[in-house]
Formats: C-alpha cells, sequence, structure tokens
C-alpha cells in the first residue's frame, strides 16, 4: 500500500516537473518588469500591459509586428511575427509572451488579447 | 418592473433563509408543521425566483435600458433570440439563472410531501437552501441585475459579438443545468450524514444517483459545446486553451465520472459509502469554485473579470461546507462500526483505479491552474525565510503545453484501463492475467519500437539520460500513435463485448432463464466507445494538423498538403447588427475546384468591434479551416490562416455517441425506478 502510494505520487511528481520545466513563464505587469529588467533577461516572461496608441507598426506582407507596451509609468518596445488575434488594436490589454531580446526589444512568440470583458460591453 | 423584480429576489432571499431555520428547528423538534412550512417557503422562493426570471426577460425583451444590465447587454438591433439568451450572458443574470435552477431542482427532488422521507429532505434542504442563501446574497448585494442606472441610455452596448453564435446561446444554460444539478448528490451527501439512516435509503440513493448522471450529462454537453464553439468563433482552430475557465468546468467533471462509478458499487456501512458522500460534496465544491475562480480573477486569464467585489463569500461558503462536512464524516466514523471488510463490494478495484485516476488527473489540473497564485504564496514564503532575494517576486504562469503534457500519460492509462476493463469484468480479476501480460509486453514492445525509431538524433547515453529520455517522450507529442493504437484496443474490446453479451442472452434465452435486456448494460458501454471515438480525434487533430499563414492578393494562389487555395475577390456584405468583408476562396484539388470558401471578417455596429468569421470545409477525415485574419486599409491584400485538422470531428460524434449513452442510462435507470415502484416491497438488488 504504503509503496503503491509511494511510487503513483513519485510518477505524478516526476511528470509535473517536467511539464512546469518546459511551460513556465514569469508574469509581470509592464512596469514591474521593467524594474527587474536585469534579474529576468534569462527568463521566459509574460507581460501584461496596453498597446501604446499611435505605436503598431504592421507589415502585412511578412507578418511583422511591431508596437510598445505600455504600462503607468513605464514601457517596453515589442517585436512579434506571425497571425495578430481578432480584437488586436491600439490601446486594449494585452499580454506577450517570450524573452527579453539583445537589443532590449521583447521578442514576443505570442500575443494574447484580454477580452475587456468577457461577457460585458461597456456603455459609453 | 426593475423594482418588481428586485423585490421578489428580496424576498426570495428572506424566505430561502426562513427555510434554513425552520427546517432546522423543526427537524430538532420533530415538528411536522414547521417542516411543512420550511417545505412551503422553498417553493415560494422558487416562485420568487421565477417572477424575477420573467422580469429581467421583459426588460431584455422590451429592451428597457434604464437598467444598467440590459443596456450592456443588449441593443436595440440585437435579434430577439439574443435579447432573450442576453439573461445569462452577464454575471448577473447567470448568477440568477444557477439560484433559479438550484432552487428548482430542490423543490422537485426535496419538496415532495412524502411521509418516508420527510426527514432526510428536511436535512437536505437546510444544506442545500444554504448554498442558495449565500448565492442570493451575492446576488442582491454584489451582483444586482435590476440596477438601474442614472441617466437612461439611448441605445445599448449590444451584446459581445462573439457571444452570437447558436453554441453560445445554448452554452450557458446548459452547463448551468450541470452545475446546479450536482446540488442534489450534495444534499443527499449531507442529508445523509445528518441523518445517519442507511437501511431506509434505496430510493433516495437511486435519486441521487439519477440526478449525478443527469448534471453529468449536461456538464458534459455543456463542455462539449463551448469546445465546439471555440473552434468555430475564436478563429485560432483550436477547441480547448486549457484557460481557467474551461479547468474550472474540467475538474467537477472529473470527480462526477468517478462519482458516477462509485454510485455504481454503493454500499451502506462501507468505506465506500463515505467515498460516495465525499465525492458528492467534492464535485458541488468545484462547481462552487468554478464560479469563484473565472468570476473574481484570483488567477489571471485570458477572460479577464470585473472586480473582485463579494467573491470571497463563495469561499466564505465553501470553508463553511468543508468544515461542516469535516464534523459530521469524523461523527459518522465514531457511529459506524464497520463490520464487513469492502472486498465484498463487486467490482471494487475496478472503481478504485478509476477514482485515483480521475482524482489524480483533477488534481494536476487544479494546481496548474491555480499556479500562478500557488507559485507566488511560495515565492513569498521562502522570501520570508531568506534575507537574499534569489527568485524576483511574480506569479509564474504555465502554458497550455503544461496541461497537455501532463494530462496524456494518465489520458492514455485510462483508455487502457476503459478498454481492459470489459474483459476483466467478464473473466475476473485473477483469470484475466494473461491478456493483462499481454498488453503490457504491447505495450513495452510499442515503446521500444517508437524508441528505435528516434533514436538517431535524441539517444541518451546513461541511464539518468533515458530515464529522462522516456519521461520527456511520454509527455511528448509522440503519444499520438500509441492513443490511436489503445482507442483500436478499446474499440475491438468494447465490440467484442457486445457480441459477447448478445450470444450470452441468445443463450439464456434458449435454456428458458428470464434475463431482461439490461439497457442500462448497453447505455454504460456506447459512452465507454463515445470516449475512444473522441480520443482518437483529439490525437488525430492534435498530432497531424499543419497550419500555415499566406499573405495573397486577388488573382494568388498558395498550397496545403494536397489543396490549392486561390485567392478570387474581397466583397463587402451588409447585415442586421453588422457590416463584413468577405475573402471568396477556392480550393482545388488537382485540377478539380471542389469548395468555394468564404471567410469574412465583421464589424458589429453597437459593440464596435471587428470579429472574423471563419469558414470550414468539413469531412470524416480531415477539416480545411480557413481564418480571415488581417485586410489592409487598401483592401488588397488579406492575411489567411489556413488549417488542416484531420479526424477533428471524430470529437464532436465521439461526444455525441457518449451523451447518446448516457441518455439510455438515464432512461432505464427511470424505467428501472418505475419497476421498484411496482414491486415495492419486494427486496431490491444493489448493485448491477
Amino acid at each position: 500500500m504504503l509503496i503503491g502510494v509511494l511510487v503513483i505520487g513519485g510518477g505524478v511528481g516526476y511528470f509535473m516537473y517536467q511539464a512546469i520545466q518546459s511551460s513556465w513563464a514569469y508574469y509581470y505587469s509592464v512596469d514591474d518588469f521593467s524594474a527587474n529588467r536585469a534579474a529576468v533577461k534569462n527568463y521566459s516572461l509574460r507581460i501584461a500591459g496596453r498597446v501604446k496608441p499611435g505605436s503598431v507598426v504592421r507589415d502585412l506582407k511578412k507578418m511583422d509586428l511591431t508596437f510598445t507596451l505600455a504600462g503607468v509609468k513605464t514601457e517596453v518596445p515589442v517585436h512579434y511575427e506571425g497571425t495578430v488575434p481578432d480584437n488586436f488594436t491600439e490601446d486594449i490589454e494585452v499580454v506577450v509572451e517570450g524573452r527579453l531580446g539583445v537589443n532590449g526589444t521583447f521578442e514576443a512568440k505570442t500575443v494574447l488579447t484580454r477580452c475587456e470583458s468577457k461577457y460585458r460591453v461597456k456603455v459609453k | 418592473m426593475p423594482e418588481l423584480g428586485h423585490f421578489a429576489i428580496l424576498l426570495s432571499l428572506f424566505l430561502s433563509g426562513y427555510a434554513i431555520v425552520i427546517d432546522i428547528l423543526g427537524s430538532l423538534r420533530k415538528d411536522p408543521g414547521l417542516i411543512k412550512s420550511a417545505r412551503n417557503a422553498t417553493i415560494a422562493c422558487l416562485g420568487c425566483l421565477s417572477v424575477a426570471m420573467v422580469a429581467l426577460w421583459v426588460l431584455l425583451v422590451k429592451s428597457d435600458f434604464a437598467v444598467v444590465y440590459v443596456a450592456e447587454h443588449t441593443s436595440r438591433a440585437l435579434p430577439f433570440a439574443y435579447k432573450f439568451s442576453a439573461l445569462w450572458a452577464g454575471s448577473a443574470g447567470s448568477l440568477l439563472l444557477w439560484s433559479w435552477l438550484q432552487v428548482g431542482f430542490v423543490v422537485l427532488v426535496y419538496c415532495k410531501s412524502e411521509f418516508r422521507h420527510r426527514r432526510f429532505s428536511a436535512h437536505a434542504r437546510v444544506f442545500a437552501n444554504l448554498v442558495g442563501f449565500f448565492f442570493l446574497i451575492i446576488l442582491t448585494s454584489d451582483r444586482n441585475p435590476f440596477e438601474l442606472s442614472v441617466v437612461a441610455a439611448a441605445d445599448g452596448g449590444g451584446l459581445n459579438p462573439l457571444l452570437q453564435h447558436p453554441a453560445m446561446v445554448l452554452h450557458p444554460p446548459i452547463l448551468f443545468v450541470g452545475y446546479a444539478g450536482f446540488l442534489i448528490p450534495f444534499a443527499w451527501a449531507f442529508g445523509r450524514l445528518t441523518t445517519n439512516q442507511e437501511d431506509d435509503g434505496t430510493a433516495l440513493l437511486k435519486q441521487a444517483q439519477r440526478w449525478t448522471l443527469f448534471a453529468w450529462l449536461f456538464l458534459t454537453g455543456g463542455i462539449v459545446l463551448g469546445a465546439w464553439w471555440a473552434y468555430e468563433e475564436l478563429g485560432w482552430g483550436g477547441y480547448w486553451a486549457w484557460d481557467p475557465v474551461e479547468n474550472s468546468s474540467l475538474l467537477p467533471w472529473l470527480t462526477a465520472t468517478a462519482l458516477l462509478h462509485c454510485f455504481r458499487t454503493y454500499k451502506p456501512r462501507f468505506a465506500i459509502a463515505t467515498w460516495t458522500i465525499l465525492l458528492s460534496i467534492l464535485t458541488f465544491s468545484l462547481c462552487i469554485f468554478g464560479r469563484f475562480l473565472t468570476k473574481y480573477g484570483l488567477v489571471s486569464s485570458v477572460h479577464a473579470f470585473s472586480s473582485p467585489g463579494l467573491g470571497i463569500l463563495y469561499i466564505v461558503l465553501l470553508i463553511n461546507v468543508w468544515v461542516i462536512a469535516g464534523i459530521l464524516l469524523v461523527r459518522r466514523y465514531m457511529l459506524t462500526k464497520s463490520s464487513a471488510a469492502d472486498s465484498v463490494v463487486p467490482n471494487l478495484r475496478f472503481i478504485i483505479v478509476n477514482n485515483w485516476l480521475m482524482l489524480i488527473l483533477a488534481f494536476v489540473i487544479f494546481v496548474g491552474t491555480l499556479f500562478p497564485f500557488l507559485s507566488k504564496v511560495f515565492i513569498k514564503v521562502v522570501r520570508s525565510f531568506s534575507s537574499q532575494s534569489v527568485t524576483p517576486l511574480a506569479p509564474i504562469t504555465l502554458a497550455p503545453e503544461f496541461f497537455t503534457k501532463i494530462t496524456a500519460p494518465g489520458g492514455l492509462i485510462l483508455l487502457l484501463l476503459i478498454g481492459l476493463c470489459p474483459h476483466l469484468l467478464r473473466h475476473g480479476f485473477s483469470k484475466s492475467w494473461r491478456i493483462i501480460l499481454a498488453v503490457i509486453a504491447v505495450a513495452l514492445a510499442l515503446m521500444v519500437w517508437l524508441f528505435t525509431c528516434s533514436l538517431d538524433t535524441t539517444r541518451p547515453s546513461d541511464i539518468s539520460g533515458i530515464i529522462g529520455w522516456w519521461g520527456r517522450w511520454l509527455l511528448s507529442g509522440s503519444a499520438t500513435i500509441p492513443c490511436f493504437i489503445i482507442c483500436g484496443f478499446m474499440l475491438i474490446n468494447i465490440i467484442v463485448d457486445f457480441v459477447h453479451y448478445e450470444m450470452k442472452a441468445t443463450a439464456n434465452k434458449k435454456t428458458g432463464s428470464t434475463s431482461p435486456r439490461n439497457l442500462r448494460w448497453y447505455g454504460s458501454r456506447i459512452v465507454h466507445l463515445g470516449i475512444a471515438i473522441m480520443f482518437i480525434g483529439i490525437a488525430g487533430s492534435g498530432g497531424y494538423a499543419t497550419e500555415k499563414n499566406a499573405a495573397l492578393k486577388p488573382g494568388e494562389k498558395t498550397d496545403i498538403a494536397e489543396y490549392e487555395l486561390t485567392f478570387d475577390a474581397l466583397r463587402a456584405e451588409h447585415g442586421r447588427n453588422f457590416t463584413a468583408v468577405t475573402a471568396d476562396i477556392s480550393v482545388y484539388k488537382g485540377e478539380q475546384l471542389i469548395v468555394r470558401l468564404k471567410p469574412a471578417k465583421a464589424f458589429y455596429h453597437a459593440s464596435q468591434k471587428t470579429v472574423s468569421e471563419i469558414d470550414v470545409r468539413r469531412t470524416l477525415g480531415s477539416d480545411l479551416y480557413l481564418a480571415l485574419t488581417e485586410v489592409d486599409k487598401g483592401r488588397e491584400l488579406i492575411n489567411l490562416h489556413i488549417m488542416i485538422k484531420p479526424l477533428i470531428n471524430w470529437i464532436w460524434i465521439g461526444s455525441f455517441v457518449m451523451v447518446l449513452g448516457g441518455l439510455i442510462v438515464l432512461f432505464s435507470s427511470h424505467r428501472r425506478k418505475m419497476t421498484i415502484q411496482q414491486n415495492k416491497g419486494k427486496d431490491i438488488e444493489w448493485a448491477i
């Protein structure tokens, strides 16, 4: 009984460890990220912020996208290649996922738009 | 009208509180008059909530934009069906619907005037109403659907265009019927714990079992509808993203599946009985927890939600529930002296293995979902012990790959077991060692074969490397082929089982012994068949999907797999509440035109939102899935997301088969109930 529990527990723990290793990332707001920039440069990260109005440059032919992700006080430039989610526009909340590049630009693997509220539409 | 609705909710809050107090008093004093009064109060509570529902519906359909909820979820131009379904499109409305369903089910089950179960019903009602009471407090104070705005809006904001889809009209209420339905086994469990009457409970037990199945069916249907909606509407080609919102509906599904298997072997005064009670409480607790998680943003989700508000009340409720449950379970343990060993219970081994698997899966998904929260707490604790800041203080999130990797091995073992079970049930555990050995041998051979296939690049040299490699292999996408093989094994076993059963039935007929056709048996096998079919779809669409992005000008071509796609032209379309840009795409296979697809991008006026409308060519073999992701300003260039999803339709077919099987079981147990009522007094078999 005890051995069984140990084996199962060990197995589950081992699998979880392996799975976590390959998929984890720190989650920051833009401002927190800027404050810890040096400490986290080698980790994979998810950063939440707003798309700064007027900063979006999209090259459809190359599927290239650059924009500035803004927090309350600081901001960070983001570069991304690929398809952009449906509701991606300026001045919305997004989460970018990737690593800090050499030149200080955040190289995003994915850009997730947050439905401001999944079910609700703000009344103006 | 809004005043009436608000008043009705307040009154129902009062009534449910009254019912709780009076039920407790009545049970303590053994006063039938009081219990009757509490019962009537519960029924009146349902009446009040019904009035509130109708009031909200009238407001929504009449487009009374003085009410905040109406203005936020509808607009004048919205089609009638969506105005109607806006009742559950928002947090407040959906909570009202859930509360209404809960009270409705309690009235159906525990407010009958049968004398026999009066005491039990009173006890069960106390706990059911307690949950309802908490929900109504949140509804009246925090999420009042009848709140009036200071200045009435001229037109509403409209329903989120993503939700304007038939699947999304049905998905929430179906899911809520499932969640609310689990209140019945939950109340049953507490009734069982507080009354401690075991012998009188066959009918009550069967009732709880039937309601669990009923709720399970709706939950299954709701989850699948949600997945289908994601596939049809969100335009990324997937159906499941392991988002906290999705996970929170999967968790009670897993425990409910375990619970269904437990009910089959329930025996009073055995350990399995306590276990069943625990699972019943756990399942409904996870429903409440899911509500808390999705509506109050403990962990950040792609679905961002509104302010925390009184969401903490859900946690207060859960703590209350588990403290009471803990006390009652200890009391039960002290009172009952287990006289017989559990080994008498038939098929217990399978149930234990099934339960362990389900719970482990639920546990890892639970941990994964809460990981951002847990890791932050953990890092904080570690930091408070050491002065150096080794790790940055930030929550750690896990990518969806975590879940696919962690659930793949568990899912495979589960499939293997479902495949083995019919054989084991027929021949018994000890006689089946040959087939178990054979299965293990085949599994090992398969692993070795796959291992040698991929030796060249990834060969690890030392022992620890090899073990690590195995771990990664099991977790990686290469689980697809084993999944196919196991599904095939399952299908063969289930078919063999069917044939065997038919032969036995014919043989019995010949010898003259009466063995009525057991619909229930068929139903449960059909559910398992559905799971096998579904997993073929999951493995196929996950393992062999191909996708590409193409930027195209009119007249340009691109190809994927055996298809060649030509972008013909862009055109504008006008709907009642949207304008759309549609791209005409001709799909050729060889020289032959096989289909014209029309993916579009629609702009919804009321909500000022753009949504891409996908177009799919469906076949049983694979789907060709097109999403128009972007159109440039000059309307010269479009960006197309093209995907081939093999076997994906088998997921929907499999889940349909699953629900069908479940319905057969539900129907057969209903018929069984009739026979039991006819044979009252005769000895009735417990386990089937």
